[in-house]
């Protein structure tokens, strides 16, 4: 009964960070509402974005400076540098979305909002520490119920209600599926502890089950990462969500579920039962190969440029997916690689397209026609994010997609199968220039209906241009995170 | 004091002026433009001739200096680190490249002063100097193909800078394209040094060859061939010369900088840098020999002709790259460099002093139009002199040590180099020739110009300063001497096998100039017969050797020649084969079926995404059980469920023990 | 006494009947709580198995899964009333703007 003997001081030395964001979203709503109600909307709006991101530097200095492992109630929760690393770039991710947010107009409540964020990344945290199936959970339920507010935060809008209600009863029912699936696996285990599941398992043949249970939970987790047939949610809540929010629902939220998925991954492959990780890895594979043929082809057709970053979101968890049924440390490494870069491109995309909705009122190709005449500079940024969406080099986007194929091919036991998916991954990653490509037609070829300047705060602009730089000298030099991600 | 200097300084200055100028330059000032373009090559020659300074005079002993900066690409077994590498041979052409491109500047605030786009050619030019630097600082061989590349694209951009003019939008391309398959060459040669040597850094792979490897031969000569390809691209020598002439359609200091004295030389830089594996490659050797002394002939006898003043040089400039291949593939390394060097101060000079001569004419450079600017162009007439002399090889001019030396160890390297010395001797003769009528013909005797309403000017002081500086490094630069330069060098580029040549005896070399210095000074003569005076000798000369002129003057037709052997069957492949094919079929018939697959997913989208929430959920609920279903056929498959027995799933049997609690 | 498995068939039938009242239900009220009825069906499946393995976490998970069952409960009628006020009204299957 060891998982009992809960050492409080342990959980507090390992949660400081998320206590850091807990604290600061109260102190944001305490400010907001207590000293600024009766400010200006764009001041509010300052003050709390500003408080919210000193709050993810600071908890992501605290990070950076205290390295080590640890553990909490017998590895219900874990801190070590790969939790570490994902929780860092989780915070990067939170600060770029909230200095983003400066400009936003949606909400009348900005503490609210700023709070709510905060709360999410708290969920996101958790949930890549988490190695217990109730810590999973919850945490889970923490971050998705923040976003589902988030997505509604646009009151005014009929889109972002309509976003969230989808979002919101597609997750509900993805939640009850996954958690039928965590309760066979406690019946069949006695356990919720990941590395106990995986030794209970170890030990029993497959029986039916752990299918079912399998299933379940690859519901749920692929609910998160939208994958397909899980996805449906996606286009019409990234495009309905506030742009910001939509940001962080495609990067954040996305790092966190890949970390639960490569942690719940090694629990369900133990290497004593080839078989059982067979069936898992055959699960993997199918929604892999199904998300990212659904998930370009239905990008080709898009005329939005939120849609068509839904769709290529579901492709790119499709490339992470094959990622993980590799399932080997350098895998698990280079789908984190992945995830973190593929997160950091999208809030920068996203936030070109947050500024050109503002301008134009959509988010539509016609809307971007011209914009290198209109802003060189967010043009330039939009060509950094898409092609190293698409992985082109020298952007960091090619070497993300450079590793994961790699270490996939390096797997042990990958045989014409597996090179044959990585194959038509890559057949499918060039069909995918194809969709960004219009995109950037629109960007730099079609002209502009007018010539006027497109208006973005000096801050904004920064931001992006900060992004782009990142994601180009990622590239050039990409072995800059190798002490932090070992890809070996 | 090491610790203290920064290399990195050394490209980053020149880029953090293309940055500004590249992006704020269109709405900066004139003064504010060329203050940047200006300031950031000078701080960076400054860090230059600091670390030159601190390691020629005070610490020698630690070079080479080299600074990991990070890891670069860490992919697998290949580990390639971001390596700046300091030693002599960098030094050098560190030197050359920051001065004599500074310089270069400095003039062209004059001479593109009127230009649109000034800021545009400012920022290309130190964006230029960015790559240059980076490709000499490099110490590996795939941070030197950055560098290679970029420098590449710097003189695209620069040779097509006349954005209104379609011969150098075509003369930019010609440029590309030909680059391109010198690059191939280098690129495979890269690979093969990385399959045999696992590394690309160039102090680890001398390491592993002084070390004995076992690597064959016949691998060195592999790796050199590739390795020379590349260079030839590059350094315009045969076959791939063909895109230099037509360069001089971009802006003339252009010319100057990257097309005579420091772009061109990356091949022989090249060379000397990898040299340890061309000393193990006879072949390679022979082959680089063969092409320098054949180029050089080649383009001078082309050069005798040309009645553009800018051509003249252009074919100069590749015959001088010539003698220094020639030098490379007798493993005179050291002698190669020399004249590098030294071809750097005077063919700037002479590209200079043409530009400015072109500027007074008001944009007109064939020479037949010129004449009689020795009054109007007094500073450019002289400082031209100095080159002209320096080119020729009279003594004590420049060029005279460095052309002596090359030719001296020609000599003195076996039977092909006895061949070869005497093709180079004659190439000395047919130098001097054209480089005296170029002279003769451009600044004496009386004006043919037609337009008399221009009368020509000299340039501004911003012009003539770099032409008097250079002018007198012209005339000084290669007193150092040649034994004393090549000892300076010797840890770098100090030739590992002992050559037979060591002991060369003194008065067989003061032979060899003295026939030198003849050979040159009767080409000197036989211009003064021509040019000197007007004549029709010159024309009744050229109605004599008809034939000979017309291939003269049309360059061999190689150019008509390639166009025939090369472009034409490439143009009629690609227009009726692979337009037919790739085009009509493969690309319409790819965008086809994407346009196809696009609406088709539209389609089906349309049904599936179709906005209503309770069909979503059918689906997802759908998808779990295909998904259940996948997993159960895989399972059965895997004979797992073949017992399978509902009573043992449920109730299921439950061992307290099992989980440990 | 009743078989340990008559509580896990029970729960598996509660749990579809919710994914099926799920399904088919247009009013968003009702769909809302088929949420809840999927979640009490697996509360009874974690009951059991607690106590087939005489294990107290079982019976933990289940006042997790409520507590968070009930906050999922105020998220899902704030945006049920958000929906309200933007569309005026309850059906899902006029809940369709965005597509393709």
């Amino acid at each position: 009964m060891n998982t009992f003997a809960v050492n409080y001081g342990n959980l507090f030395s390992i949660t400081i960070p998320e206590t850091i964001l807990e604290v600061v979203s109260l102190l944001v709503l305490v400010v907001d509402l207590g000293f600024l109600r009766k400010s200006t909307q764009p001041a509010r709006m300052t003050a709390a974005c500003v408080l919210g991101v000193i709050g993810s530097v600071l908890a992501g200095l605290w990070l950076l400076t205290h390295s080590g492992t640890a553990s909490f109630a017998g590895d219900a929760l874990v801190l070590n540098s790969l939790v570490a690393a994902a929780q860092i770039g989780i915070l990067l991710l939170t600060a770029l979305v909230l200095l983003l947010s400066f400009q936003a107009e949606f909400s009348r409540n900005p503490g609210e909002y700023v709070a709510i964020v905060l709360l999410a990344t708290t969920g996101m945290m958790l949930v890549a520490a988490a190695r217990d199936l109730l810590v999973i959970f919850v945490a889970l339920e923490l971050l998705s119920l923040s976003l589902y507010v988030l997505a509604a935060f646009a009151k005014s809008s009929a889109l972002s209600s309509e976003a969230a209600l989808k979002y919101y009863l597609f997750g509900g029912m993805s939640a009850a599926l996954m958690l039928f699936g965590f309760s066979y696996l406690y019946g069949l285990t006695g356990t919720t502890n990941l590395n106990g599941i995986a030794v209970s398992l170890a030990s029993q043949g497959l029986s039916p089950l752990v299918v079912v249970a399998m299933v379940l939970v690859a519901a749920g987790l692929g609910f998160k990462v939208a994958a397909v047939p899980f996805h449906l949610w996606a286009p019409d809540t990234y495009q309905g969500a506030p742009a910001p929010v939509a940001a962080l629902i495609a990067s954040g939220s996305k790092v966190a579920s890949f970390a639960v998925l490569v942690a719940v991954t090694g629990s369900l492959i133990p290497a004593a039962s080839a078989s059982r990780g067979a069936t898992w890895i055959v699960l993997l594979v199918w929604m892999a190969g199904a998300s990212i043929l659904l998930g370009n082809l239905a990008a080709l057709a898009q005329t939005s440029v939120r849609r068509l970053l839904a769709y290529s979101a579901i492709a790119h968890a499709g490339y992470m997916l094959l990622g993980i049924a590799a399932n080997t440390p350098q895998s698990g490494a280079a789908v984190f690689y992945y995830a973190l870069t593929y997160a950091l491109t999208t809030v920068g995309a996203f936030g070109v397209i947050a500024v050109v909705e503002r301008n134009m009122g959509s988010d539509r190709f016609d809307a971007f026609a011209g914009l290198s005449r209109r802003n060189p500079l967010l043009a330039a940024s939009m060509l950094i994010f898409l092609l190293s969406l698409a992985g082109i080099p020298p952007l960091v986007g090619f070497w993300a997609k450079f590793n994961l194929f790699a270490a996939v091919l390096r797997a042990p036991g990958v045989g014409a199968w597996g090179l044959g998916m990585v194959i038509f991954a890559l057949a499918a990653s060039a069909v995918s220039l194809y969709y960004y490509l219009q995109v950037l037609k629109r960007v730099y070829v079609v002209p502009a209906m007018t010539d006027e300047p497109m208006a973005v705060s000096a801050l904004e602009q920064l931001v992006l241009l900060v992004i782009a730089l990142l994601v180009a000298l990622l590239g050039i030099f990409p072995s800059a995170l190798s002490g932090w991600i070992p890809l070996g | 004091m090491t610790q203290h200097l920064h290399l990195w300084l050394i490209p980053i200055l020149p880029f953090v002026g293309f940055l500004l100028n590249g992006m704020l330059g269109r709405r900066l000032p004139k003064a504010v433009v060329s203050t940047i373009a200006l300031a950031f090559p000078l701080a960076s020659f400054a860090v230059v001739a600091r670390a030159a300074l601190i390691f020629i005079q005070v610490k020698p002993q630690i070079l080479p200096w080299l600074i990991n900066y990070s890891d670069w690409i860490n992919a697998g077994p290949l580990h390639i680190q971001f390596t700046l590498a300091l030693d002599q041979l960098t030094i050098l052409m560190l030197s050359i490249i920051t001065g004599v491109g500074f310089l270069i500047h400095l003039y062209s605030v004059g001479y593109m002063g009127h230009e649109e786009g000034y800021w545009r050619y400012f920022s290309y030019l130190n964006l230029f100097l960015f790559f240059m630097t980076v490709l000499v600082l490099a110490g590996n061989f795939l941070l030197m193909f950055v560098g290679w590349e970029g420098v590449g694209l710097a003189s695209y951009l620069l040779i097509g800078f006349y954005l209104d003019r379609d011969s150098a939008a075509n003369a930019g391309k010609k440029a590309f394209v030909v680059n391109r398959i010198g690059d191939f060459g280098f690129l495979v040669g890269i690979f093969l040094v990385l399959a045999n040597f696992h590394s690309l850094d160039f102090f680890a792979i001398n390491n592993i060859i002084h070390s004995n490897s076992g690597i064959s031969t016949a691998t060195f000569t592999a790796i050199g061939l590739c390795l020379i390809v590349g260079a030839c691209g590059k350094s315009a020598q045969i076959p791939l010369y063909v895109w230099l002439p037509d360069a001089m359609e971009g802006p003339t200091p252009v010319s100057a900088l990257i097309h005579a004295a420091t772009m061109v030389t990356a091949g022989v830089y090249m060379i000397a840098r990898t040299h340890s594996i061309f000393d193990r490659a006879p072949i390679a050797l022979a082959t680089i020999a063969i092409i320098g002394a054949a180029t050089a002939f080649f383009a001078a006898t082309v050069g005798l002709v040309q009645t553009d003043i800018k051509r003249v040089l252009a074919y100069s400039t590749i015959s001088q790259l010539g003698y220094m291949f020639l030098a490379c593939g007798v493993m005179a390394y050291s002698a190669g460099v020399f004249h590098l060097m030294t071809h750097a101060f005077f063919k700037a000079l002479l590209f200079l002093g043409a530009g400015s001569v072109i500027h007074g004419m008001s944009n007109e450079q064939d020479m037949r139009k010129m004449g009689g600017l020795r009054k109007c162009l007094p500073v450019t007439c002289w400082t031209m002199f100095a080159a002209v002399l320096a080119i020729s090889g009279i003594p004590p001019f420049a060029g005279f040590f460095s052309k002596d030396a090359i030719l001296a160890e020609a000599f003195q390297a076996g039977s092909l180099g006895k061949i070869l010395y005497f093709v180079g001797l004659a190439t000395a003769g047919l130098t001097s020739f054209y480089m005296f009528r170029l002279w003769y013909l451009t600044f004496l005797g009386e004006s043919r110009s037609e337009d008399h309403d221009h009368h020509p000017h000299e340039s501004p002081w911003s012009m003539l300063l770099p032409l008097v500086i250079l002018a007198i490094l012209s005339v000084c630069g290669g007193w150092i001497g040649y034994g004393r330069f090549s000892h300076l060098l010797s840890p770098v580029i100090g030739s590992d096998i002992v050559s037979p040549t060591e002991a060369s005896s003194g008065s067989l070399e003061l032979i060899l100039s003295i026939v030198a210095v003849a050979v040159a000074a009767l080409g000197w003569f036989v211009a003064h017969l021509l040019y000197f005076k007007p004549n029709d000798r010159a024309q009744k000369l050229a109605t004599s050797a008809r034939g000979i002129y017309s291939l003269l003057l049309h360059k061999y037709w190689i150019d008509e020649l390639y166009h025939a052997i090369f472009v034409a069957p490439l143009k009629f492949i690609s227009q009726y084969i692979l337009g037919w094919i790739g085009e009509g079929v493969l690309i319409r018939g790819s965008a086809w079926v994407l346009a196809g697959i696009a609406s088709l997913t539209g389609e089906l989208l349309r049904r599936w995404q179709s906005g209503n929430l309770r069909s979503y959920s059918g689906w997802l609920v759908a998808g779990a059980a295909a998904l259940l279903l996948f997993a159960a056929i895989y399972a059965n498959h895997l004979g797992i469920w073949i017992h399978f027995d509902p009573s043992k799933v449920l109730p299921i049997s439950i061992n307290p023990n099992a989980a440990g609690h | 006494m009743i078989p340990a498995s008559w509580y896990l068939i029970l729960s598996a039938v509660l749990f579809s009947l919710g994914v099926i009242g799920f399904l088919i239900k247009r009013s968003l009220i009702t769909v809302f709580m088929s949420i809840e009825l999927m979640l009490n069906a697996v509360n009874l499946s974690f009951v059991t198995f607690a106590h087939q393995w005489h294990s107290v976490k079982g019976q933990i998970f289940v006042f997790f899964v409520m507590m968070v069952a009930a906050a999922e409960a105020a998220v899902g009628l704030a945006i049920i009333i958000a929906i309200f006020r933007a569309r005026a009204t309850l059906n899902v299957d006029q809940v369709d703007l965005m597509k393709l």
